[in-house]
């Protein structure tokens, strides 16, 4: 399993709408509740293999048909920070709005960070493939209606205890589905852009001319 | 023979092995429902089942694991349908017992999902009464402890008694991915009157040894392992333990005391013959496990081995600001009160929301929800209403301690009863009608017969804990020694564990702290195990502490250094608020919360509340509000000046609590996060935005159904609603609340808000405002309330 020892901060900081050096109240309240988020967050992840044919009843739009053009198998997986996390910003919550609000940031960077993670621990496994990059529902035309059939293909609910709310939401909220396509040629680099991400109408950093990541 | 005649004789049991592993290898589609192959493909389920059979096993699983009306939804059969014809094709294959499978309900229960326990109860009955023709029902795989309370109820009410086995999945660490420990769920699952427990799944013999062991020592109930035939390769997922290793690893299970086996994943009846075979070479070991007195919540023990502290701070007795809370469902305000005490050192929460203007049963459940989703710490349901306690007890994730029963018969028919169907704790109380008894030895007859009548209904010894009473020594000063003396006779010579609420001692009294203190000292001394105290008085926390370094409890004063010694010394006498040269709009406006409350209180000595609102605070956060609409600043530090505020504000609410019937309300807002989204951190901020500037917040949480806004706009009559929404999945939802707004409550004006939400949507929903942050919703406010 993955342990994850420190939060990126500066993705956190990112995700409240910091801008510029966090002051000194700040970076206490940081420090408060990394410490507690750390100590709560059990990190799990579950992933199979797939030939790209068999997984029809997900792979859905054209988006990601053409994200995976090139590729022969698909890997498919599944992190989450588990229930703790939930918990643990609920908590924060209670105590007071800012710290409610760090800790989800916080969270929400360490989900990123655990797949990161994910996809290099995975990706060891195929040295003489190549990869794109993690395509997730919502992702363009790619709608998040997949979920209960992505996790039911990897057994996530059994695995991880993940499930999807009647919502269509991922349930614990920290968790996250992704798809990899793998190919034995190398493949024409690719980049996410705004286009295809949901947010894109409403998106602070567009507005700016300037990009999330 | 019936199967609970084989609990009884202690014979082994054998279960039977993996049925999706079969039906894997049978070539079901991937991602497909197994369930249907009960129509589909009889003959293939009845042939796994005989195969089962012919290996040795006596009791078959239906193939319904996921048989439940949410999964099923799609498959256009009834859970009815689906039961009835799995249990058929189970018994076609002629076992000794046919068993109903029920996994889990595949949704998450609130508060981190959205599943009320009610409707989890509601999906796990319907399967019962589907599944009567089964000789027993087997909850397997579960994860979350709640989720198996509500089941394990709905067979307890609606199974004709047939007998019901429970095996929850646990990982390397001994929890479960919700985080549920082992001696949690037996302590819980032992209480509510199951037949036998154990695991499956997630795990092979080898790594599932100390999580049997520790099982062992947790439950006097037979214990059941339904390993996985190993660990799954990464890659394949496939499962490497043959047969005859299975067979060979589960010898060790028998050592330790299990008499149920069987196979989880992975296992096919080549592993079933063999752990049969493996089962003819032994003889089932008779286990004597001494099981402490404890309770739980499904994450946390507290053995009750040692002093424990008995937060008492959930309790509205003579709290003016603790009744305005209640009255105005203010959750938050409880919570707060929990967090404080456990960061303080409370072991244990009394948690006591009883008030004549308030509904108390309701408000039993919403605050034992809240709590419960928000820490591990056990709590003892405090109430004289049998409905509010029923209601608490119902919905508790664990082993809660009730707060009480006393001598008199009425009592004792009501409580006891309570207390053994739902598996709780009790405290007795030595008093009858009679009243209390003066003299240690009344007590002691008192404690003496709640004892034997808890004993007589099956509840066990350990579960009842004697509160021998506490009188003022202002006013009857010779009873100070005659509860001491109860309370050492009800520990010495009944050997029960004993509880005290002590701060009524020194009622009446000067310098009331002290006498206190001296008091809890001399109780511990002479046997008090649950002092029920104010944790956050650090004397009395200090007092325990000490006691337990004193009497040898805490080995080698680890955890008494660890609160006093080197760098914690000085955290331990009160900081003096530094507040002497700052103003209130600079502690908002640096987001300094401790400051701000500080200088607050200094303040109110002579200032009127209401200029402290209108002339401080809401200047200072009109500029932070300026400033970061300008750019200046940025949403941390908004909310963070709004944290300030926030508490700036909870002490003029108390002192106007304390010193007139005034209240700070410039409107009536209704907020909610609408259904199906569960995302309110934005709508949090909202709120506390909008109380700083003194409006009356109505917060009805997340995934709030659109009639419980309509219910809330209508009752209030608010002018304004504010609805948020995290996804573009949930956007219906917002819709669908402003069209029921719009029919039921004309007057009222709505404010939407979220991420994917822009102006031109907000317009097309039929929304009146939509708001880009926190401040402009504030600021809309006050357009529409005109201040």
């Amino acid at each position: 399993m993955i342990s994850l020892s420190e939060i990126d901060r500066k993705q956190a900081f990112r995700y409240m709408g910091l801008h510029g050096e966090p002051d000194a109240q700040m970076l206490n309240s940081a420090n408060l509740c990394e410490k507690k988020l750390l100590s709560a967050v059990r990190p799990r992840y579950c992933w199979n293999i797939f030939q790209k044919e068999n997984l029809k009843t997900i792979l859905i739009g054209q988006d990601i048909q053409k994200h995976l053009e090139n590729c022969n198998s698909v890997i498919l997986f599944c992190a989450t920070l588990s229930q703790g996390a939930d918990v643990c910003i609920r908590q924060a919550q209670t105590i007071d709005v800012l710290s409610g609000m760090m800790t989800d940031a916080m969270a929400s960077a360490l989900t990123e960070q655990l797949c990161d993670e994910v996809e290099k621990e995975i990706l060891s496994q195929f040295p003489e493939k190549f990869s794109t990059w993690r395509f997730s529902a919502g992702y363009g035309d790619l709608p998040l209606e997949i979920q209960p059939d992505f996790l039911r293909i990897i057994n996530a609910e059994k695995r991880l205890g993940i499930c999807v709310s009647e919502g269509g939401l991922l349930i614990p909220t920290k968790s996250v589905t992704a798809i990899i396509g793998l190919s034995d040629m190398p493949l024409p680099k690719s980049k996410k852009g705004c286009g295809i991400c949901n947010l894109s109408k409403t998106c602070p950093y567009r507005m700016k001319g300037v990009h999330c990541s | 023979m019936n199967i609970r005649e084989r609990i009884k004789n202690h014979e082994f049991i054998l279960l039977d092995g993996g049925m999706g592993t079969m039906l894997q290898s049978a070539g079901l589609e991937l991602g497909g429902i197994p369930e249907m192959l009960n129509f589909t493909n009889p003959e293939l389920i009845t042939g796994i089942h005989r195969k089962y059979v012919e290996s040795g096993s006596q009791v078959i699983y239906t193939n319904t694991f996921g048989a439940n009306r949410l999964k099923m939804a799609k498959t256009h059969k009834s859970v009815q349908q689906i039961i009835r014809t799995a249990i058929a094709n189970a018994k076609k294959a002629d076992p000794e017992y046919v068993a109903l499978d029920i996994g889990p309900i595949g949704q998450l229960l609130e508060p981190t999902g959205t599943l009320k326990f009610e409707e989890a109860y509601e999906i796990f009955r319907e399967q019962i009464e589907a599944g009567q023709d089964a000789d027993l029902y087997i909850f397997e795989t579960m994860t979350d402890l709640l989720e198996v309370r509500a089941g394990v109820l709905a067979a307890k009410e609606h199974g004709n008694q047939k007998p019901i086995f429970v095996t929850m999945s646990f990982e390397e660490n001994g929890r479960t991915f919700t985080g549920c420990e082992i001696p949690a769920m037996a302590l819980t699952l032992e209480g509510l009157g199951v037949d036998a427990i154990g695991v499956n799944c997630s795990l092979g013999p080898e790594e599932l040894t100390p999580i049997v062991k520790q099982l062992c020592e947790w439950t006097k109930l037979p214990v059941i392992v339904k390993p996985n035939a190993g660990l799954p390769d990464p890659v394949t997922n496939e499962y490497h333990f043959d047969a005859d290793r299975f067979g060979n690893c589960c010898e060790e299970f028998v050592r330790m005391g299990a008499v149920i086996l069987g196979g989880c994943c992975g296992t096919t009846p080549e592993h079933l013959r063999a752990l049969a075979d493996m089962l003819k070479t032994q003889k089932p070991v008779l286990r004597k496990p001494e099981i402490p007195a404890a309770i739980c919540s499904a994450n946390k023990t507290v053995i009750i081995d040692q002093p424990r502290i008995i937060g008492e701070r959930i309790n509205p007795t003579g709290k003016k600001r603790f009744k305005q809370a209640l009255i105005e469902h203010d959750t938050d305000y409880i919570l707060n009160q929990a967090i404080q005490q456990i960061e303080a050192g409370a072991d244990i929460l009394d948690v006591n929301v009883g008030l004549p203007e308030i509904d108390e049963t309701e408000m039993m459940q919403t605050a034992v929800k809240a709590i419960q989703g928000i820490t591990d710490t056990p709590l003892q349901l405090d109430t004289t209403k049998p409905d509010a306690l029923e209601a608490g007890l119902r919905i508790y994730n664990g082993k809660p301690i009730v707060n009480s029963v006393n001598g008199e018969e009425d009592s004792m028919n009501t409580v006891l009863p309570l207390v053994k169907k739902y598996g709780a704790a009790v405290v007795g109380l030595t008093l009858d009608k009679n009243g209390i008894p003066k003299t240690a030895q009344g007590r002691f007859e008192i404690a003496e017969r709640i004892l034997n009548r808890a004993l007589a209904l099956g509840i066990r010894r350990e579960d009842v804990y004697i509160d021998c009473l506490t009188l003022t020594a202002s006013a009857e000063q010779a009873g100070v020694m005659q509860t001491l003396e109860a309370v050492r006779r009800v520990k010495t010579e009944l050997g029960l564990k004993t509880v005290l609420g002590v701060s009524n001692i020194s009622f009446g009294l000067p310098s009331r702290e002290l006498v206190t203190r001296n008091f809890l000292t001399m109780a511990l001394y002479a046997g008090l195990d649950l002092p029920i105290i104010n944790p956050n008085t650090e004397s009395m926390t200090s007092a325990v502490r000490t006691y337990k370094l004193l009497a040898n409890i805490d080995k080698n004063a680890v955890d008494f250094i660890a609160h006093y010694g080197g760098e914690n010394a000085q955290q331990n006498t009160p900081a003096k608020p530094q507040s002497a040269d700052m103003t209130l709009e600079a502690a908002v406006s640096a987001g300094l919360k401790s400051e701000a409350g500080a200088i607050t209180g200094v303040l109110l000595e002579n200032t009127e509340p209401m200029h402290i609102v209108n002339q401080y605070l809401i200047p200072a956060l009109d500029k932070a509000g300026m400033e970061f609409e300008k750019g200046k600043i940025f949403l941390p530090q908004l909310i963070s000046s709004a944290s300030a505020a926030q508490a700036a504000f909870e002490v003029i609410k108390s002192y106007l609590c304390e010193h007139s019937t005034e209240t700070v309300n410039r409107g009536t807002i209704v907020l909610a996060t609408v259904k199906g989204d569960i995302h309110d951190i934005g709508k949090n901020i909202v709120k506390i935005l909008l109380e700083n500037y003194g409006y009356q917040v109505i917060d009805l949480g997340k995934d709030v159904s659109y009639e419980a806004v309509a219910e809330a706009t209508e009752k209030s009559h608010a002018p304004l609603v504010g609805l948020s929404a995290l996804m573009t999945t949930t956007l219906p939802s917002m819709e669908n609340t402003i069209k029921l707004l719009h029919e039921r409550c004309p007057w009222c004006k709505t404010v939407v808000g979220g991420a994917v939400l822009t102006a031109d949507y907000a317009e097309q929903i039929g929304a009146d405002f939509y708001a880009k942050d926190a401040k402009e919703t504030v600021d809309i406010a006050k357009k529409v309330f005109n201040n």
